[in-house]
């Protein structure tokens, strides 16, 4: 979280820096009396180092991803609750198959 | 004669596999799909600032968005390590959600940096 957030507001001050290089190149320009075709190569290379910053930071600031698998390492129950005293282990859950591959059936009764 | 009918019912039922679905943690699956959709707006937002400085107008700058959503697609496959049936349940999540929802943020800071840079 924090390495991300570094990242993007440098790539923002970066963005508002290449923003302002171009404000004063137009300034320039309407001295000089030229149309505006492009900003220089110099801000082109700013807004994409600006761009791939924000990118990387979009990316890395949000979650990462989760698994949604129900068998996968950390999506394991592993704490029991401290009132054990209503909890019953002896019920018909033991009948079931224990196959990580079973799917749920679209019961049409 | 209920039980047997009940037993070679769901005997049948077991073969079918047109109608079942895979159970997932719908939880983390809800906190991915929200991650996803923060990283989608934020870039769109971010490229409204970068295509109207750069001076776009007209059709460049929409093929610009659908570059810019194309490569975050591309970003969040290799988030996921190109796993995606572990994180996802469909490559269409990644992929095509979400694609047009940015594109009124996308707008509204490409008008609103173009002006800033170009007019005033």
């Amino acid at each position: 979280m924090g390495v991300g957030f570094v990242v993007g507001v440098l790539g923002c001050a970066i963005l508002v820096h290449a923003a302002y290089s171009t404000i004063q190149y137009r300034g320039v320009l309407k001295i000089v009396e030229e149309e505006f075709s492009g900003p220089p190569m110099n801000v082109v290379a700013e807004l994409l180092l600006g761009l791939a910053l924000c990118m990387w930071a979009g990316l890395a600031v949000p979650t990462k991803f989760l698994s949604i698998l129900p068998d996968s390492e950390e999506n394991r129950i592993v704490s029991l609750p401290a009132n054990l005293d209503f909890m019953i282990f002896n019920h018909r859950g033991k009948v079931l198959p224990t196959n990580t591959e079973l799917k749920l059936k679209v019961q049409d009764f | 004669m209920v039980v047997h009918e009940d037993e070679r019912a769901s005997s049948r039922r077991l073969d079918e596999d047109g109608d079942d679905m895979p159970i997932f943690n719908s939880e983390n699956f809800q906190i991915n799909m929200k991650s996803i959709y923060y990283s989608r707006t934020f870039l769109s937002i971010i490229g409204g600032v970068v295509a109207g400085i750069w001076g776009f107008t007209g059709l460049m700058g929409f093929i610009f968005y659908f570059l810019i959503m194309a490569t975050a697609s591309l970003e969040f496959a290799a988030k996921a390590k190109f796993s995606i049936h572990k994180y996802f349940d469909s490559w269409n999540r990644i992929v095509l959600d979400g694609f047009l929802g940015g594109l009124m943020a996308f707008v509204l800071f490409w008008t609103f940096a173009y002006d800033i840079v170009h007019i005033f």
